[in-house]
């Protein structure tokens, strides 16, 4: 199947889906409600996405929302799968895919780690890469990092000595 | 800032001696962050040989007299450093390759980059560049083999005399119990 006739087939088989959009030849994205999540993503599981290469976030601020992103991958069509959901920013919460993909347990610590979203589902929420973080996750948009860094390490100033 | 004590430090009589041989035979460890160890491979082998000066690269902290912190550091990297620096046999010195060390360099915003080196363990040489170039390097290792022929290469006399202050700036940064915005700009 070529990228045309992909498109078609998931527009028949997954009811409901409007918005599927060729970015290039290789790629394409899908954009879903946070309740079907499970859904669409097992959908594309068994339709032969059978990678799940990434899973991340984006901060949009002044709409007030977080889009969670899942980035999937085929080998058998050579095509790369964005499937991306938003979900409320104040409350961030979505389900865990975790027992799709087991890697996704890593997957969503990290997020949970960088953007404070909670998924429900998954209890593993040790830090990943942080040392000692006690502040808001540092890639919401509203965090400051060169506050953060001046506050912690110090501005620049000239040796006394 | 009182707690760190203005004594100026030098090696002299005895110690003048031993300097003259220790300058001869200096192995090195070097901690690889950051970009910067891309050019420590060509410092070492033929094309500029590192060994015609008398160094060598060393595997263990134990056995090393110089540390080279090749680049910016994370958190958790400031933290090996410290044990690694803590592991090395006196006397033992410490060279900072590039900017980063300095002043946070292009990493000068970020949350998880240091941006002093000097405040949490004591810097004999720092060489400026992004990175330095190999014939840079070896500058740096002459002049250290002056400091130390002359004395003034007296970095870990001097966080033992400071430990104190140091130890404070070490824990300012790793053992933090609130948020950091909350805080005060330094
Ligand atoms: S000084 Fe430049 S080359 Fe060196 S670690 Fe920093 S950014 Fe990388």
């Amino acid at each position: 199947m070529n990228q045309k006739e992909l498109i078609e087939y998931i527009k028949n088989n997954f009811k409901g889906i409007e918005n599927i959009k060729s970015i290039d030849e290789k790629q394409f994205s899908i954009t879903v409600q946070k309740e079907r999540i499970i859904n669409i993503l097992s959908f594309l599981k068994l339709s032969n996405f059978k990678e799940l290469a990434l899973i991340t976030a984006v901060d949009w601020i002044k709409e007030e929302k977080i889009e969670v992103v899942y980035i999937l991958f085929s080998y058998e069509y050579e095509q790369q799968l964005i499937v991306k959901t938003y979900i409320d920013r104040q409350e961030p919460s979505i389900e865990s895919i975790k027992n799709l993909w087991e890697i996704a347990t890593m997957y969503e610590r990290d997020v949970h780690e960088f953007f404070g979203i909670d998924f429900i589902g998954n209890d593993d929420k040790r830090p990943l890469i942080l040392h000692n973080w006690k502040d808001i996750p540092p890639l919401r948009k509203d965090f400051d990092s060169l506050k953060y860094s001046n506050t912690i390490f110090g501005k620049f100033k000239k040796d006394k000595e | 800032m009182e707690l760190y004590s203005t004594k100026k430090l030098k090696d002299e009589g005895f110690e003048q001696i031993l300097n003259f041989f220790r300058k001869k035979s200096l192995w090195m460890l070097h901690y690889c962050t950051g970009c910067g160890a891309v050019e420590l491979p060509p410092t070492m082998t033929s094309r500029w040989d590192m060994e015609r000066f008398g160094m060598g690269p060393m595997a263990t902290p134990r056995q090393a007299d110089l540390l080279l912190i090749t680049g910016y550091l994370s958190l958790k990297s400031l933290k090996r450093v410290i044990y690694t620096y803590e592991q090395m046999q006196n006397p033992k010195w410490v060279i900072a390759l590039g900017s980063c060390p300095i002043n946070g360099g292009i990493y000068y915003d970020s949350y998880s980059v240091i941006n002093r080196l000097a405040l949490y363990i004591p810097v004999d040489l720092s060489i400026e560049g992004c990175m330095p170039r190999p014939e840079a390097i070896i500058e740096g290792f002459i002049k250290l083999m002056k400091q130390i022929e002359n004395g003034e290469a007296v970095g870990y006399k001097k966080y033992q005399e400071n430990y104190k202050w140091y130890k404070q700036n070490q824990d300012s940064v790793l053992k933090r119990e609130f948020p950091v915005l909350s805080g005060e700009e330094k």
